[in-house]
């Protein structure tokens, strides 16, 4: 690594804004700003730091519309959100996906519209923590905040999740190296464990790592129900992993005073889906009849917990959403965004804050190519080759300020730190406007045609 | 008897919603009644004649006496049947997601492949599946505790993922394969598969019962093996020939039942010593040969 000589030329630190990169929400960040732009940021991890520095890097700055010849032309704003109403307007079956990287109040005017349209709202859950939340829907969840993690937790399990590449601040901050107000001395007072196949950077720092074979993931915490059940473990290999050691780590964490079990996409992904994460939130219950336990799911982008919690709260639902009989319902593989692509069903796609073109399977995205795309974004990528609409956005927690929700469910203010370019707007301004067009548009909040029910419809 | 027979005439990429189209609402509608509906497709309804040809043929007093024929790529046709309390389905082609999806009554027929959620949260009645079915067949909502609760789903083919999901009663038959979790968390009822099973039928079972047939690929920790029985009588249904018996899931202190054909599971009794009472003496069986 080469040494980067600390930046001295800046005009101004802008103290304690929170980053937007993962689901740790950091709220103790510095931002040094030269020139109206960040220049460096304090305490961030590389990943947080780089998002947020190079935010002008391939920069969407102007509204565009696909032209006939299939290039994207510069248009004015009034064009581009007329254009986008009409698409919008006009569709029968509108997916309306993303939400996980704006703010909170942005998902408002979104539902707002999605409910007076009858489309899908859906976000970036659905190919990650979907099962996640399916699984609390059915098991419920036992959670605890991370201040409490800091301050208490004394044995942390890490299960299908690599921290330290994915969340790096996670360890330092808020679970393993950080003293705690009962945890004084920090990593020493602490006993971490690994869950997963691979022996990946997070099993490295860990106290133990349980490389239980892939696909393994049920049956091992099968097991360890049972061992706590105070069953007999019939055979002696177990998901790949020898039955003396379940036994003792079965121990272990009804011994912890305080445990936490972190989870990511290493279980939510493998064979049993859901299915993982009910199990391992019944273990945790389990665990609470000799310890206090809880887990929390290590969540990816900064608000994706915040558009689950606010379309919880508001429909009942935490991702998925579907709008299109009048109310709202949810199931998965039907009202999913990868489902609904894959099935050729979506006539309006539009994509707020995400990537579907680079994240999306390929069938997904050949449908994408051949319906109206509309794209709510700060930069270039993918997805806008898909595009037929462009309207360039706001950098939430740089640019403008927002509400976001971390990973384990605490909202928090991400507040403005510099002004955003002139020609862009705020995404809140810009789904509102869209959803104002829209209403003027359709009149009615869905095309029923006058139609005599017959009474014996039940 | 009244028969109306649905002939596609138009597909749409958009799936159809026929949940207001069950023998139970039109009974009495005629042809006339038809070409004024409309069917919900995505946020509109268009009219259900743009998408077939119906035809009324007979009388009917009441849902019992309705037979509803449905011909073609139903691919994109949800809900048939569902909630239905009477009367009798038939259709020819490959069937969309819910089908036959709380109805408590009457007989659905598809000769095809349905996709998920067949018969999902069914109460009553009798839904046979010539092909094979995707995931959830027989299963919960999401989010619900209770699954099927009664009636039989017959799948002449195979069954994907959690197969009776949370089953509360009634019986699901897999004549084919069954994927991983068949069974999990049931708790009343029986499934029957005769095929082979990937693994970990069962999980976090509290009771009810699973007979497969066929080889099972992965057995759970929560499972105690009690022995092998002969003949054994499960939910007042005999099968014949030697199970191996267990009781699961320990997990959630389940008294669920499963037994795995001797024959084919053979491997599965390695480890384990002499057991008697009702059950046939393991050590006596391995020497049966």
């Amino acid at each position: 690594m080469t040494y980067e000589p600390p930046i001295t030329d800046y005009d101004h630190i802008v103290e304690n804004c929170t980053c937007a990169f993962c689901g740790c929400n950091c709220d103790d960040l510095d931002y040094l700003v030269k020139d109206g732009h960040v220049v460096a940021v304090r305490h961030a991890c590389r990943l947080g730091a780089s998002k947020i520095m190079e935010d002008m890097d391939q920069r969407l700055l102007v509204p565009m519309i696909r032209d006939e010849d299939g290039e994207l032309k510069e248009v004015d704003w009034d064009t581009a959100l007329d254009t986008a109403a009409e698409y919008i307007a006009n569709s029968i079956r509108p997916v309306f996906y993303g939400w996980s990287e704006t703010s909170t109040e942005c998902m408002k005017e979104g539902v707002e519209l999605g409910e007076y349209i009858g489309a899908v709202l859906d976000n970036q859950a659905t190919i990650c923590h979907g099962p996640s939340l399916q699984a609390v829907q059915n098991a419920g969840y036992p959670i605890q905040t991370l201040g409490e993690v800091q301050n208490r937790a004394d044995m942390c399990v890490y299960s299908g999740s690599n921290a330290m590449n994915s969340h790096p601040r996670h360890m330092a901050r808020y679970a393993v190296f950080c003293r705690g107000y009962f945890r004084q001395r920090g990593r020493f007072d602490r006993t971490v464990v690994t869950m997963d196949p691979k022996f990946s950077d997070t099993a490295k720092m860990s106290d133990k790592w349980i490389g239980f074979e892939q696909n393994g993931d049920y049956g091992f915490y099968n097991a360890i129900r049972a061992v706590l059940k105070g069953k007999e473990l019939y055979q002696d290999v177990i998901s790949g992993i020898p039955k003396e050691d379940i036994y003792e780590l079965a121990e272990e964490m009804k011994n912890a005073e305080f445990g936490v079990l972190f989870f990511g996409l290493g279980l939510t992904h493998t064979l049993g889906k859901q299915r993982n994460i009910d199990i391992a939130i019944k273990m945790v219950q389990d665990l609470n009849k000799f310890s206090k336990w809880g887990l929390t799911p290590m969540r990816g982008h900064f608000n994706v917990n915040g558009f689950n919690i606010f379309m919880a709260f508001h429909t009942g639902f935490a991702f998925g959403v579907d709008f299109c009989r009048g109310y709202a319902r949810y199931m998965m593989g039907e009202t999913n965004t990868i489902d609904l692509l894959v099935r050729k069903e979506p006539d309006c796609f539009m994509v707020i804050a995400a990537d579907p073109g680079a994240h999306f399977p390929n069938g997904a995205n050949q449908h994408l190519a051949d319906i109206p795309v509309i794209q709510i974004d700060i930069h270039w990528g993918p997805s806008t080759e898909l595009a037929d609409v462009v309207l360039p956005g706001s950098f939430i927690a740089v640019e403008c300020g927002g509400t976001s929700y971390r990973m384990d469910g605490v909202p928090i203010w991400m507040k403005k730190a510099i002004d955003k370019p002139e020609t862009c707007r705020d995404d809140e301004w810009i789904v509102r406007e869209l959803k104002e067009r829209v209403m003027k548009l359709r009149e009615e909040p869905n095309v029923l045609d006058a139609y005599e029910v017959n009474p014996n419809i039940l | 008897m009244k028969t109306i027979t649905f002939d596609q005439i138009k597909f749409s990429t958009i799936a159809l919603e026929m949940d207001e189209i069950i023998p139970d609402t039109v009974y009495d509608w005629t042809e006339d009644d038809f070409a004024k509906y409309q069917v919900p497709i995505g946020n509109s309804r268009f009219p259900i004649t743009d998408f077939f040809d119906i035809t009324v043929e007979g009388e009917a007093e009441s849902a019992a006496e309705v037979k509803m024929i449905f011909k073609g790529d139903l691919n994109r046709t949800k809900y048939i049947g569902s909630k239905m309390s009477a009367g009798e389905i038939y259709c020819y082609g490959n069937v969309d997601l819910h089908v036959g999806a709380e109805m408590s009554g009457g007989y659905i027929y598809v000769e095809g492949n349905a996709a998920a959620h067949a018969g999902r949260e069914m109460s009553g009645g009798k839904l046979e599946i010539t092909g094979n079915t995707k995931e959830f067949t027989g299963a919960s909502y999401i989010g619900e505790w209770r699954g099927m609760s009664g009636g039989e789903i017959i799948v002449h083919g195979n069954a994907g993922k959690q197969c009776g999901e949370c089953l509360v009663g009634g019986k699901i038959r897999v004549k084919g394969d069954c994927d991983i979790l068949a069974g999990i968390h049931m708790t009343k009822g029986l499934i029957e598969i005769d095929g082979n099973v990937n693994r970990w039928p069962g999980g976090q079972m509290k009771n009810g019962n699973i007979v497969v047939h066929g080889h099972l690929g992965r057995l759970l920790e929560g499972f105690v093996l009690q022995g092998v029985v002969v003949d054994p009588v499960v939910d007042g249904e005999q099968f014949e020939g030697k199970y191996i018996h267990y009781v699961g899931d320990i997990g959630l202190n389940g008294k669920g039942s499963l037994y795995l054909g001797a024959e084919t599971n053979r491997e599965k009794l390695g480890e384990y010593g002499e057991h008697d009472d009702e059950y046939t003496s393991i050590r006596e069986y391995r020497n049966l040969e």
